[in-house]
């Protein structure tokens, strides 16, 4: 996989991910609205689905995710480059 | 505690060195109005509010320390391959003196950050109106800078993150009408 396509894979990862963000916010100050609570549940298993798929490729985003066999096979290392500000 | 995301909360695409810009964006890095104001000041008000808003000040701070990367990645990205030269033509000579090509929390003008800058008076009200005005400050600041700024690379990320300031200001007088509802109804029992 090219850097083009880790790119594209990651940019879903975090649109997923901000969609989690902003429901969250959004139910902080609206507890009752169901919608809105029906929103976040299917959000953030869209979120985790989006977030192994990068993973499976690209090693963990986080130290709460265990890493795929195949991330092991390449060598994973938390500590490896490129960080969020060289990618 | 916090677990690191090997990730930015928005892409920030930087095409071409411009160091200039940087000094700018840095007003939002540790400016008055900026994002390690903001996020600093939220995170320390939430242990002395109601429980129905530490939510929001904990989710909206967590939220600020992700624009903070964000910001901190477009000066890096923008200042990294500038010569000394560069830097001293945009107004970065006294910066490189003292920093070299590291980043500093200061504002646009070289002003190093100071506490001086955020409050928590202890007062649910009074703090989350003053988070309402950083909110509204930091979208204005956001606004100048992208007025300023002839990157649209760069603008989008800025653009992305002015639209955050005015979510945030709405939570935050959405919590403010929370705090109203529960003091009317403790008056009528």
């Amino acid at each position: 996989m090219d850097a083009t396509e880790r790119r594209d894979m990651l940019k879903n990862v975090q649109q997923a991910d901000f969609v989690v963000v902003e429901l969250t916010l959004y139910t902080n100050t609206h507890p009752d609205d169901q919608e809105a609570l029906t929103q976040w549940r299917l959000a953030i298993k869209e979120a985790a689905r989006l977030r192994k798929l990068y993973e499976k490729h690209f090693g963990p985003l986080s130290l709460h995710s265990i890493p795929s066999e195949q991330a092991i096979d390449t060598g994973w290392r938390w500590n490896q480059a490129p960080w969020p500000w060289q990618m | 505690m916090w677990v690191y995301e090997k990730k930015l909360l928005y892409p920030v695409e930087v095409k071409e060195c411009n160091p200039k810009l940087a000094r700018y964006i840095a007003e939002q890095y540790g400016g008055a109005d900026g994002e390690l104001a903001a996020a600093l000041r939220y995170m320390n008000q939430r242990y002395t509010v109601p429980d129905k808003v530490i939510g929001v000040l904990n989710d909206i701070a967590t939220e600020e320390f992700s624009h903070l990367e964000m910001l901190a990645t477009m000066i890096y990205k923008l200042t990294k391959d500038a010569t000394p030269e560069q830097l001293e033509e945009a107004g970065l000579g006294a910066h490189y003196v003292n920093h070299g090509h590291a980043l500093f929390y200061e504002n646009a003008g070289g002003v190093p950050f100071t506490t001086t800058y955020i409050q928590a008076k202890g007062d649910p009200i009074a703090d989350l109106y003053e988070d309402i005005a950083a909110e509204e400050k930091a979208r204005a600041t956001y606004q100048w800078i992208i007025d300023i700024s002839d990157d649209a690379w760069i603008n989008d990320s800025l653009k992305f993150l002015r639209e955050r300031e005015n979510v945030h200001s709405l939570r935050f007088r959405e919590a403010v009408e929370v705090l109203k509802d529960e003091r009317d109804r403790k008056k009528i029992f």
